[in-house]
């Protein structure tokens, strides 16, 4: 067990500093220069940019400068270029409210997506069991920018409601109970419509798994042991069928961050999402490489975290 | 497993519950406004601390916390602000091989110069002499007003009496040698009585402080290049600065808008060290202290009840980070920020609109199309005439701009005093285009696009994404131009894109940009044939001797009817020139709820003027400090007012 | 299993058919996808003919810019004076064209991907899948912004990105699939029999993995309209005056309080299409694993 854990961690980590090597490559291949003043400024001199690229060694070779901030991150040094404050803290303030984000939409889209599969699944070749799908690829086609603002703009002309950022501003409220669901609403929005494609993919994958586990002999036999059919489902089939969903955790943190992308702007949400694309656009490379590392580590992390609990799950797996 | 089906059901339906109650808290129980001010804005301040920062973002927040020296009041006049006076001088020297040389120059000059009952009628000259010393071989004299024009006149007196003085060597590299040294010299009065936000008391260390730390190459300052003609920063008392300058430059006195910082807090402190404890919790002098700032979400700011003018009305000021255009506009709609800076397009609707005010200020900028003159179709003037009356500029401000705009005449806007008002602009004209490039020697082809030399007239036009204006402007252009036989092509790119790849390079046909102006009349960097060079801003190759001239005179007048004289014929020598399409100078808008805010600041003789918030030339928003909420009225014991 | 040629009398492509099409969620799909690309392809050979409907996409009438829908404007106008329908007809050909050759780029890289890794298995199968494991770690939107900015925002070029990002998903199926059909009597006798790897992969394995394959390419074209979708609305999306449906809403951005139908119709637009897709190729993969 320790070995498989260590051998693991170790796989990880190359792994982890090949996809920092590449990003970094790609971030600054792309044309375009981090200056955090505007290009086109006619008070600032060549001087000033000259000392600028100095000091975020900008004018080194590109595998010196890996190198450098490489060592910067790991000392805890490592700036970022828009405004020099240490990277770290940028990414670590932006953290619980990522974590806040994530956590609500996974837990949205596992129990509603469940209760839809498990639906799906036990109604499976009849009217219910269509809808169900109709309604979970609908989920899963509809764009997140035309439902975002579709959202924003039904509450905001038609009920008035704030739904920005992660408070409302300017208002007092009577009470910390009213200030707390002040700010679960401004979670939830924004989280809900992270997870609408989650429930439609976590129903299909718990449906196709469970209408597999259901036609296994032993739950002929619980049947005809005469159990409810509440308990057959739910004690045995569905216990069965959770694999899919505890691996496909791991998989949706780069999803829920590249999505969070559009659904961050448009909510004013201030999320890791935005902090990699203003990143990129402003070409931060110190930020950047901190950021992907430190997905990528989140990733790989939950990925070994899934593997364990699977095997924690199901006893007939060995982990080799 | 009961448990389960608990889990199972009980989930979602916890969080439908939580969901609901959170709506109807957020639509019927949200009550009392508080008495802050919230302001949207579309991107973020990089860092508070004003000489490390250029961006918009950080300068509107900036102007709440800190003062500079001096300012513009509401009518763009330059005011006192930490400074109640400021004079300006000159220290013109001489240098001779002897002391009695030194002292005969002194003669002749007292001589010839005008005086009561020596007037220049009389034929004595008019130089503003204020005085006249001799200190070993130098001659030293010391001008009320700065400029080159009097030293030179006070050469060739010298000259006429055969004293030569010794030459200075050149102050840049590649110069001429100089007659004479001109340092302008100005002298500012500090107010008394300016506290810090953390109590310590303003005085002279702090501006040259200030300066010290803009020239410091470990700021890294982008505002370092307008104090490069400084010589000396010196605080004779905590109350006066005299400021000297190597060579007159008559913008000078405008770079001391700049926000002065505390000595005391950062005057030991290594710059490396400036971001993390300063720079996100900045200390100043101004109407707002500082009181928050969670990145990428808001910046609160709290009264300063100990402002040298009086504590202002408001508790707090929030600048609230909304990155989104439509969501802006959805913020501003469920009154979560006042302010919302109009698109054209909603201004129709929002003029008739009884719960808004509208507020409508000429813009400090025009929108332009860079020809790149080092492409040969671009070289001939008539072309260039041609491509200006092609395009239908008043439609574009019609239907892009809904008429909020003014064409553009030049490279100066209209509201500044020295606009000059007579140059017209070329006449939207297609047949004279037409004619024009025949002229040039491009005849239409087959396909209909004309052809000179066997080469097609076919150019690529770029465009910055994320600017719908811009892109508008591209594809008008691209319409407007093929009608008359002229081929565009339109690539859209990223901003940091276009720059790198094209237009630091110089590598490009036809651009869509435009230039947001300082309240100077400077713009060499822009124009002067020297600035053509990679990264520099005359990236269309601009060459004009007479334009050098005229740049680089203005730089050194400082008698406002000549500058007016001189600016005008810049603007009328490069309007004619056409090396950009000059397109529009737009007008801003901005929209606040009716009756949102309300003015209440001290008039001029002192007593206390109430007025709702109302338009000035220096925008809407001058005298922020004074604004104030009807629902929490300013009390009726009127602040003490240093004035 | 569905893909082991049994002893029934029908062929297995006969036996999906007629699953398929007793399924009627899968034809009104297909009906769908046969409108949306006849419309794809009919417009661009109308304006080539010369034949003046749909009007020019591209005609700026400012004069009439922003009007709601209206009997001359079906579907209104955008902020240039441009017929929204007609811009969206034309931007029907653009997700069509996108759709498909994105699908076949990312086709072409996967199948080979697991095609390798699966029949070879070993060291290669470690090191692709490593490489597939390392790619999803990363968030694609960053890549394929780079990917632009470097090569230039052409339609190829955004086209070749998306592919280029989306193959790991059938590199996986297809592997899987191999492992289980490397293993099978048929395969085991011709390589005994001594053929080429090559030519078994081609002529024996693959054809067999086709129903999985072909499943996953109709459910990856929906995929690839919506990533282009959002790369028009980020702004990434092709030049213009190039109409498609995101970047119809994306011009009209600012407008869309007051202008409903530039975000409306685009949506639906985006939405049935994508939806068309995902149900016939959920219906394909339900038609080709069902027993009976």
């Amino acid at each position: 067990m320790t070995f498989f854990i260590l051998r693991r961690l170790g796989l990880s980590l190359a792994l982890l500093f090949l996809i920092s090597i590449i990003s970094f490559f790609i971030v600054t291949l792309t044309p375009g220069s981090p200056y955090p003043w505007g290009e086109l400024n006619p008070k600032i001199s060549a001087e000033v940019k000259a000392n600028f690229r100095k000091k975020f060694h900008l004018d080194r070779p590109l595998p010196e400068q890996y190198a450098l901030i490489m060592r910067d991150l790991f000392t805890g040094d490592l700036r970022s270029i828009k405004d020099d404050r240490p990277v770290l803290s940028r990414i670590l303030e932006r953290l619980p409210a990522t974590l806040a984000l994530n956590f609500t939409s996974i837990l949205i889209s596992l129990s509603f997506g469940t209760l839809l599969g498990v639906y799906a699944a036990r109604n499976a070749g009849r009217w219910q069991d269509m809808t169900g799908s109709f309604v979970a690829f609908l989920f899963i086609a509809l764009p997140s920018f035309w439902i975002s603002y579709l959202l924003a703009i039904v509450l905001v002309k038609g009920f008035h409601v704030p739904i920005l950022g992660t408070h409302s501003y300017g208002i007092g409220f009577p009470n910390a109970f009213a200030a707390g669901l002040d700010t679960l609403w401004h979670l939830l929005l924004p989280a809900t419509v992270l997870a609408i494609g989650g429930i439609a993919a976590q129903s299909r994958y718990l449906r196709a798994t469970m209408i597999g586990t259901l036609r296994e002999d032993y739950i002929r036999t619980a049947r005809s042991k005469g159990l409810a059919e509440e308990t057959v489902l739910y004690k045995h089939a569905l216990r069965n069928s959770v694999r899919p969903l505890v691996t496909g955790i791991g998989m949706l943190l780069p999803a829920l961050l590249s999505g969070a992308v559009i659904v961050e702007n448009i909510f004013a949400y201030p999320g890791m999402g935005r902090l990699g694309y203003e990143a990129v656009l402003e070409r931060d490379y110190p930020t950047l490489v901190a950021l992907n590392f430190v997905v990528a580590a989140l990733v790989l992390l939950g990925n070994l975290l899934s593997d364990l609990l699977y095997a924690a799950v199901d006893p007939r797996v060995r982990l080799e | 497993m009961r448990t389960l089906r608990l889990f199972l059901y009980g989930i979602p339906a916890a969080l439908l519950i939580l969901l609901a109650a959170a709506f109807i808290n957020a639509t019927f129980l949200s009550v009392a406004k508080k008495n802050e001010m919230s302001i949207g804005t579309l991107g973020e301040p990089s860092t508070l601390n004003p000489i490390q920062q250029a961006d918009s973002a950080s300068s509107q927040v900036g102007a709440l916390i800190f003062n500079g020296l001096i300012k513009y009041n509401q009518d763009l006049e330059v005011v006192g602000d930490l400074a109640t006076g400021w004079k300006l001088s000159q220290e013109t020297t001489f240098r001779f091989a002897t002391d009695e040389a030194a002292a005969k120059a002194l003669e002749t000059l007292n001589t010839n110069r005008a005086r009561p009952g020596l007037t220049a009628t009389s034929g004595f000259s008019n130089w503003p002499i204020i005085g006249l010393l001799t200190k070993g071989t130098n001659l030293i004299v010391t001008l009320s007003q700065p400029g080159l024009k009097d030293s030179e006149d006070m050469t060739q007196a010298l000259a006429s009496s055969d004293l030569h003085p010794i030459p200075f060597p050149p102050l840049e590299p590649d110069g001429k040698e100089r007659p004479f040294k001109a340092e302008p010299v100005i002298r500012f009065t500090l107010r008394d009585g300016v506290r810090w936000h953390d109590g310590a008391p303003f005085s002279s260390a702090d501006v040259a402080f200030t300066w010290r730390a803009i020239m410091n190459e470990k700021v890294a300052s982008p505002r370092r290049s307008d104090f490069d003609l400084v010589d000396s920063v010196e605080t004779p008392d905590p109350r006066t600065v005299v400021v000297r300058y190597k060579k007159p430059f008559s913008p000078a006195l405008l770079a001391w808008m700049t926000a002065i910082l505390p000595e005391h807090l950062l005057g030991k402190l290594d710059p490396a060290k400036w971001p993390e404890l300063y720079n996100r919790a900045p200390v100043g002098t101004g109407p707002f202290r500082f009181g928050g700032w969670r990145t990428n979400e808001f910046i609160r700011l709290k009264k300063n009840p100990d402002y040298f003018l009086g504590s202002p009305w408001l508790d707090s000021v929030v600048f609230r980070v909304l990155p989104d255009p439509l969501t802006l506009q959805l913020a501003f709609q469920t009154r979560q920020v006042d302010f919302w800076a109009v698109d054209p397009w909603s201004v129709k609707g929002l003029q008739d609109d009884p719960r808004f005010t509208l507020f409508t200020s000429p813009g400090n900028a025009y929108n332009y199309i860079g020809w790149n003159l080092r492409r040969p179709m671009f070289q001939d003037l008539k072309v260039r005439q041609a491509l200006a009356q092609a395009v239908n500029v008043p439609q574009m401000i019609k239907y892009i701009l809904y008429g909020h705009g003014v064409q553009s005449t030049g490279i100066f806007t209209p509201q500044m005093w020295f606009f000059d008002p007579s140059v017209k602009p070329l006449p939207f004209d297609p047949e004279a285009a037409k004619r024009l490039l025949d002229e040039a020697g491009w005849r239409p082809g087959p396909d209909g696009i004309r052809v000179k030399d066997g080469r097609r007239f076919s150019f690529t036009l770029l465009a910055n994404n994320g600017n719908e204006v811009r892109r508008d402007i591209a594809t008008l252009v691209q319409d407007d131009l093929k009608r008359v036989g002229i081929e565009v092509k339109v690539e859209i790119y990223e901003w940091a894109v276009l720059l790198k790849r094209f237009v630091n390079k110089g590598e490009f046909d036809a651009i869509v940009l435009g230039w947001g102006l300082g309240y100077d009349f400077d713009q060499y960097g822009i124009w002067h044939s020297s600035q053509t060079h990679p990264e520099e801003l005359n990236f269309i190759g601009f060459s004009d001797p007479k334009v050098d001239h005229l740049l680089t005179d203005l730089r050194q007048e400082y008698a406002r009817p000549e500058i007016i004289r001189l600016a005008g014929e810049l603007q009328r020598t490069i309007y004619g020139q056409q090396p950009y399409l000059f397109l529009f100078v737009p007008q801003g808008s901005e929209v606040m709820w009716k009756g949102a805010y309300r003015l209440r600041h001290p008039g001029p003789d002192g007593a206390w003027i109430d007025e709702p918030v109302r338009m000035t030339k220096a925008g809407w928003s001058y005298d922020m400090e004074w604004f104030y909420r009807p629902e929490y009225p300013p009390t009726a014991k009127a602040n003490s007012i240093t004035r | 299993m569905s893909s082991v040629p049994t002893s029934l009398d029908e062929s297995p492509v006969a036996r999906i058919l007629r699953r398929f099409r007793a399924d009627p969620m899968a034809r009104a799909s297909v009906a769908v996808i046969v409108l949306f690309a006849l419309l794809a392809g009919i417009t661009p050979l109308l304006s080539a003919l010369g034949i003046p409907w749909p009007c020019d996409p591209n005609l700026t009438v400012l004069e009439q810019k922003l009007l709601p829908p209206s009997p001359a404007h079906w579907l209104g106008t955008d902020n240039l004076g441009r017929d929204v329908l007609s811009r969206m007809l034309h931007g029907a050909s653009i997700s069509l064209t996108v759709g498909l050759i994105a699908v076949a780029v990312s086709l072409g890289i996967g199948v080979l991907a697991g095609a390798v890794a699966g029949y070879f298995g070993g060291k290669i199968d470690q090191i692709l899948m490593r490489s597939v494991d390392a790619l999803l770690c990363f968030p694609t939107f960053f890549l394929i912004l780079t990917a632009v900015a470097l090569l230039g925002p052409s339609l190829i070029n955004i086209v070749v990105v998306i592919g280029l990002v989306s193959w790991t998903g059938t590199a996986r199926l297809v592997r899987g699939e191999f492992l289980t059909l490397r293993e099978t009597e048929y395969v085991k006798s011709a390589r005994v029999l001594g053929q080429r790897a090559w030519t078994i992969i081609i002529r024996h394995i693959l054809p067999n993995a086709a129903a999985p394959i072909l499943v996953t390419a109709v459910l990856g074209i929906p995929d690839a309209i919506l990533s282009e979708a959002g790369l028009s609305f980020l702004g990434f999306g092709v030049q213009p005056p190039q109409a498609t449906w995101g970047n119809i809403i994306a011009d009209g951005k600012t407008y869309l309080l007051d202008a409903w139908w530039l975000i409306l119709f685009p949506g639906l637009a985006i939405l049935v299409a994508s939806l068309s897709f995902y149900l016939a190729g959920d219906a394909l993969r339900e038609a080709a694993e069902s027993r009976n």
